[in-house]
């Protein structure tokens, strides 16, 4: 049987469960905050003539239909959006009920819940990023320039057009751009328009509505982050359920991964015969320097093992990345006890 | 052709079970987030972010840092006017129409110099003028120029005593139940240079809908703090004994007392 072998620290555990319920929260209760003035505009002012987005319904001798314009061009979107049906007939109301918290249109409740979790939010991915900076995790999945030459590489074996994966990590390059950039772009960005919202912070920083051009337009750009948050979610969710939901879920809750090693294809004992070709052409080595930087400089800082991924299971194993580091990962287990 | 029928309705089977169960987690989740919501407890857990909000705004904030202050084409087209109807008591139409003449600002409660202006007396203090910006709680945000009285002029004339700790301001619109308006500013805000009783907005005589005679700006807080139709400005300790002591009219409908996000 493939070895267990301890994936993620405590703190990562923790931070990620509290996240997705702030997340969750925050997003329904985003939505029914934005249910009290269901446009969006740019600029600093909101003149009703000027919106980009409304989402809104009209009412014909009683046939109440739905609606969302954007930018002047209208889409029926009754039964979705705009109306919902209620125990006192067909009510306008932009998102459902039962997205939004509270289920009733109460936009105080709604404010409650959103700055409550936004302070649980802030403080949680603050905690996870200081923990994770400074035991060098983070490191594991940031976005280099290197990483984005392997990007088209790494589509192409997504989408079953190359044999090999170009992972030479614990995260493939497209998953630390997608880790990477909800932690540079989209958790600044939120957190960033959802302050430049309030008056009193725009006193205190002008800059705040000024760098997205206005309150109004920092209004729109949280609102559009959060569909960003929406769609890193589900994608995330996705690949959970792609790569082995149980082993994923018992490594957040517990910690513990099992490594599917492909012994059947690859014997770990020896090396890939594929390998050594790689180690003997001269631009083949240029490719190979930067891996072993990392490994040398994971030595230093907490390990940084260079397991395999879930994805090697797939009939298209990428070589060469399967190098199994048990011992290191009870280190990091070891560790994580002692703090 | 019996098989294809059969994976058809297994689909359909399938496709029913999970909307089902969807609808139900759904559901159930409204209600849950809908009963937590009715939690006298739960409230208070998530109203301690109120708390935290205010400390760390007014920490980082200040107290001479000035709201962003527009242009005159920033100026809106349409500035909606929220809240209650004017006023419709008799009172109020007559004074109205003897253009004020008859109105006075009543200024009392903790003060060693209870007062009363007229309009005509507000206009000749010191005054400010301010292009800027005023932000609903419900999301939108329109741009006017106010002039009026600061705040802290009325004050300095009426003298607070120490033991007064927020201003409260009574005014002359009521909702369909009849409950009258009211707001309430501690003495940070109270004393914000760009608080003023406006009594002109956009270089004209406050409008009937914007709170005429006299209205309240409060550039650091959301547009509900912004109290229309003042008649009545009272210095006290606290607020508990005020209506239904929360603070303010929204603020006793559940929205938060501190306005500042």
């Amino acid at each position: 049987m493939e070895p267990l072998v301890y994936r993620h620290n405590r703190v990562t555990r923790l931070t990620h469960w509290i996240n997705t319920i702030a997340l969750t929260i925050l997003f329904m209760s985003g939505l029914q905050i934005f249910n009290a003035f269901p446009h969006l505009h740019w600029g600093s002012k909101a003149e009703p003539e000027e919106a980009l987005v409304s989402i809104s319904a009209t009412n014909r001798h009683g046939d109440v239909r739905g609606y969302i314009e954007f930018l002047g061009h209208r889409i029926d979107t009754t039964g979705l959006l705009g109306v919902q049906l209620t125990e006192s007939g067909p009510t306008a109301r932009a998102f459902p009920s039962w997205i939004t918290i509270p289920g009733y249109f109460w936009l105080a409740g709604g404010r409650r819940w959103h700055f409550f979790f936004g302070w649980l939010f802030a403080i949680n991915g603050l905690l996870y990023f200081v923990y994770n900076l400074l035991n060098g995790h983070m490191r594991k999945f940031l976005f280099t320039p290197r990483d984005a030459a392997k990007v088209p590489a790494m589509m192409l074996y997504y989408l079953h057009l190359r044999r090999e994966s170009p992972q030479d990590g614990e995260y493939n390059p497209l998953q630390k751009m997608a880790y990477t950039s909800v932690f540079v772009i989209l958790t600044p960005l939120v957190l960033f328009s959802g302050m430049a919202m309030s008056p009193q912070l725009d006193v205190a920083f002008n800059w705040l509505p000024a760098m997205f051009g206005g309150r109004q337009s920092a209004r729109s750009v949280h609102f559009i982050l959060a569909f960003g948050f929406a769609s890193f979610t589900f994608g995330h969710i996705f690949m959970v359920l792609a790569t082995g939901m149980l082993n994923n879920m018992r490594s957040m809750v517990t910690g513990w991964y099992r490594e599917k090693v492909p012994s059947h294809k690859e014997p770990p004992r020896a090396p890939a015969p594929s390998k050594l070709k790689l180690e003997e052409p001269p631009p083949a080595e240029e490719k190979r320097q930067p891996v072993s930087e990392t490994t040398n400089s994971a030595v230093v800082q907490p390990p940084n093992p260079v397991t395999a991924k879930p994805e090697t299971t797939d009939e298209k194993t990428p070589i060469g990345t399967a190098t199994n580091t048990s011992t290191e990962e009870g280190k990091e287990a070891q560790q994580d006890v002692e703090k | 052709m019996s098989k294809s029928n059969l994976d058809l309705s297994r689909r359909r089977l399938i496709l029913g079970a999970l909307q089902g169960t969807g609808v139900l987690l759904l559901s159930g989740c409204e209600k849950m987030f809908n009963s937590l919501q009715g939690n006298k407890k739960f409230l208070s857990l998530l109203e301690s972010g109120e708390n935290a909000t205010q400390s760390v705004q007014r920490l980082l904030t200040g107290k001479h840092k000035l709201a962003k202050e527009f242009t005159p084409q920033d100026i809106s087209r349409t500035f909606k006017a929220n809240g209650n109807s004017p006023p419709i008591a008799t009172d109020y139409i007559a004074d109205a129409a003897r253009q004020w003449t008859s109105w006075r600002l009543e200024v009392g409660g903790l003060v060693k110099q209870p007062t009363r202006f007229s309009l005509g007396e507000l206009r000749s203090l010191p005054s400010r003028s301010q292009i800027t910006r005023h932000d609903c709680v419900e999301g939108w945000s329109a741009i006017a120029k106010w002039k009026g009285v600061p705040l802290a002029e009325i004050a300095r004339r009426a003298q607070p005593t120490s033991d007064a700790k927020y201003v409260v301001f009574h005014c002359m619109d009521t909702d369909d139940d009849g409950s009258n308006y009211y707001e309430s500013l501690d003495m940070v805000d109270a004393n914000h240079p760009q608080t003023i009783l406006a009594y002109e907005m956009n270089d004209r005589a406050l409008p009937v809908e914007h709170g005429a005679p006299l209205r309240l700006r409060v550039e650091t807080q959301l547009g509900y703090k912004h109290a229309k139709y003042i008649q009545k400005i009272e210095f006290v300790a606290g607020f508990k004994n005020i209506q239904k002591g929360k603070g303010g009219y929204w603020e006793d409908q559940g929205y938060e007392w501190y306005a500042g996000i």
